[in-house]
């Protein structure tokens, strides 16, 4: 692959609190390629939104992102923006579709306004442009007879047209990468596809990168390219669908495919993963999953384990991976599951 | 909105008569009569009795009351030398309204500035300090504030008059004081809970992440926003303090329409317990009627009809 367009290196964020300093993030990396969708999976608390939030600059303002981060775009740093800096970079570069339509919008403001408003702002469209501009994004995004709905408030609106007003907004400035921090998780079932098919035909028709955050992992094999698994603050595996998918290396990772809920009955019950996530008040000394990790090793409880390379594209945070640690394969749900997906998904590519 | 206004005022009127109703019959079974002098004779009173139409059954009375205040006949006060209850009101209601105004402008200005230092600086000193002070101002009645003021600016000091009104527009600055610092504690504490509320939305974040400016956010998306729910504050706020404070009226000496009010029920004077009352009722729903019509207008959510 060519030159990545957004470089993430040791980004860690930590939040003070009255009990103490919060280890957010704790050392992220990887890389955003142009076109390409990434998505970010991992459980509540481990960090997905916030990495994305720091990607933005919109914060907590009891959010500090550590010394030594890096956030690379053009030959733009993001981790040392100040609030002025970020202007140019929201928006226009980097934009967001939030998780929730029915909250995401301005109810006192016509959606047409709220669409023009990153127009005006950053492509310097006059009224009358950005009026002609937001009719066309409107139609693009699928809103049906959009001339008719041009005066409508949010609140006239249903969920799913909200969060195609929600898209628009955020193509409306034509930004080179979208962050969308779980766009679907609010809505309906059959919403959800339509909406991950505008997020997917917008993409491929301006070339974005797009960040996708869920935990959804039927929406990953959906439209990821590549997955980053995130845990307690840090990424643990990351590859290509297929590598996630039909090999993976992390037992966090198995535990998660081994929780998705399937339709088939011959899969058998469905899993959880034991035990709840460290409290990253005080972060533990060696891998995080450690304690919920039926194959957890010694070193696991004491040293953090580095990333070791599966493939050109695939890597994993395990001391499975060791050449001394002992041969473990992954367990019988999986194998169940990868053949299930073999033979009713055929990923393209 | 024509066709909402105009169901509005009907309902108006119908609770008009609701309260017209009940005031006249309460007013009734409260002991004593108007006339408190022993001096005046049985003949007198019968004479009195004649002349005001009290002899007549109170169910009469009180027809006769509802087909003059049809007419906008409020009737003649007992106490005041035979002065029309509707001269009565003339003359005390702009005092009250004026010094009411002064009030709430005062107040209601004050509250949004400190409210919204207060949001600003959330968990911070000056939104601690705020927090208190607000408490306090809530906590005081205006009466106990009117008295410290008055000793401290007008007797200690002797910065500005004790007491009167329409000699110097200075006589109106403790009293306004006295009256404004309750509506505006609790627009502080209203404002700064709504501007958390709001800048803390999905909405806000949003208007964030396009890049307009901290400044836009506020002004396009933040203000609006919170403003709604103030102005349902602000409303049945204003007519309670364009109709007077009995107590700061009395302590100052000034002629409004509280004073009025509440001389006027020790002795009985029927009419203007009547008069004064329907003012204050009808004050009260005509605020709530405007404020509901301006949410509609700042609430594209709210439909009028």
């Amino acid at each position: 692959m060519s030159q990545p367009i957004l470089t993430v290196k040791n980004l860690a964020v930590s939040f003070e609190t009255y009990a103490g300093t919060i280890k957010a993030i704790r050392g992220v990396d990887f890389e955003l390629f142009s076109g390409e969708t990434l998505a970010i999976v991992g459980e509540s608390g481990s960090g997905k939104s916030v990495t994305t939030r720091t990607l933005l600059g919109l914060n907590a303002k009891n959010a500090t992102v550590e010394e030594g981060s890096q956030i690379l775009l053009g030959d733009d740093n993001l981790a040392s923006y100040q609030e002025k800096n970020w202007d140019q970079v929201r928006g226009s570069k980097i934009a967001m579709v939030f998780q929730d339509p029915m909250t995401s919008l301005d109810p006192t403001m016509t959606i047409k306004n709220q669409i023009a408003e990153p127009m005006i702002k950053h492509l310097g469209y006059k009224e009358k442009e950005a009026a002609d501009a937001t009719l066309e994004l409107m139609k693009e995004v699928g809103i049906p007879n959009a001339e008719k709905h041009l005066n409508d408030y949010p609140h006239q609106w249903s969920g799913g047209m909200r969060q195609r007003a929600v898209i628009a907004i955020a193509l409306a400035a034509e930004p080179d990468i979208l962050i969308a921090d779980e766009p679907t998780t609010a809505l309906d079932v059959t919403i959800q596809a339509q909406i991950l098919n505008v997020l997917k035909a917008q993409q491929k028709k301006r070339n974005m990168s797009v960040i996708f955050i869920t935990h959804d992992l039927g929406v990953v094999a959906d439209v990821a390219d590549r997955v980053a698994v995130m845990y307690a603050g840090k990424i643990v595996e990351k590859g290509t669908v297929n590598e996630i998918f039909y090999n993976p290396k992390h037992p966090y990772t198995w535990g998660l495919l081994s929780s998705m809920p399937t339709t088939s009955t011959a899969i058998g019950s469905l899993h959880a993963i034991p035990g709840t996530p460290p409290d990253l008040l005080y972060p533990p000394k060696g891998d995080a999953f450690a304690n919920r990790n039926a194959y957890a090793l010694q070193i696991d409880h004491e040293k953090q384990p580095p990333f070791f390379k599966v493939s050109a594209t695939h890597e994993a945070a395990t001391w499975l991976l060791d050449e001394r640690a002992p041969k473990v394969t992954p367990p019988a749900e999986i194998v169940k599951r990868q053949s299930y997906w073999q033979e009713h998904f055929v990923k393209e590519g | 909105m024509t066709r909402y206004i105009l169901k509005r005022t009907l309902i108006l009127i119908a609770t008009l008569w609701i309260v017209v109703t009940a005031t006249f019959f309460l007013m009734q079974v409260l002991p004593g009569t108007p006339y408190n002098n022993p001096k005046l004779s049985a003949d007198t009173i019968a004479q009195l009795n004649a002349t005001y139409g009290l002899d007549k059954p109170v169910l009469v009375q009180y027809w006769d009351y509802l087909i003059n205040l049809l007419h906008g006949d409020l009737g003649t006060s007992f106490q005041y030398q035979n002065q029309f209850v509707s001269m009565l009101i003339g003359q005390r209601l702009p005092i009250s309204a004026q010094l009411g105004l002064q009030a709430l402008v005062v107040g209601v200005l004050a509250g949004l500035w400190f409210g919204a230092v207060s949001a600003k600086n959330q968990n911070k000193k000056a939104d601690g300090i705020l927090g208190v002070l607000s408490t306090l101002g809530i906590s005081t009645p205006s009466f106990i504030l009117a008295i410290v003021l008055l000793f401290v600016f007008g007797y200690n000091l002797g910065w500005l008059p004790v007491s009167g009104w329409g000699d110097s527009f200075s006589q109106t600055i403790l009293p306004t004081l006295a009256l404004a610092v309750t509506p505006a504690a609790i627009t502080t504490r209203f404002v700064r809970s709504e501007m958390i509320d709001v800048l803390h939305s999905d909405y806000i974040q949003l208007a964030r992440a396009k890049g307009i400016g901290e400044g836009q956010v506020i002004q396009k998306h933040a203000y609006r926003n919170s403003m709604i729910p103030i102005l349902t504050l602000i409303g049945p706020m204003t007519a309670n303090l364009l109709t007077g404070s009995t107590l700061v009226e009395n302590i100052f000496s000034i002629p409004g329409i509280g004073q009025q009010f509440v001389s006027s029920i020790p002795t009985k004077d029927y009419p203007v317990i009547m008069g004064t009352t329907i003012v204050y009722a009808l004050m009260l729903m005509v605020m709530i009627l405007i404020t509901d019509i301006l949410t509609a207008i700042v609430d594209p959510r709210v439909r009028l009809d």
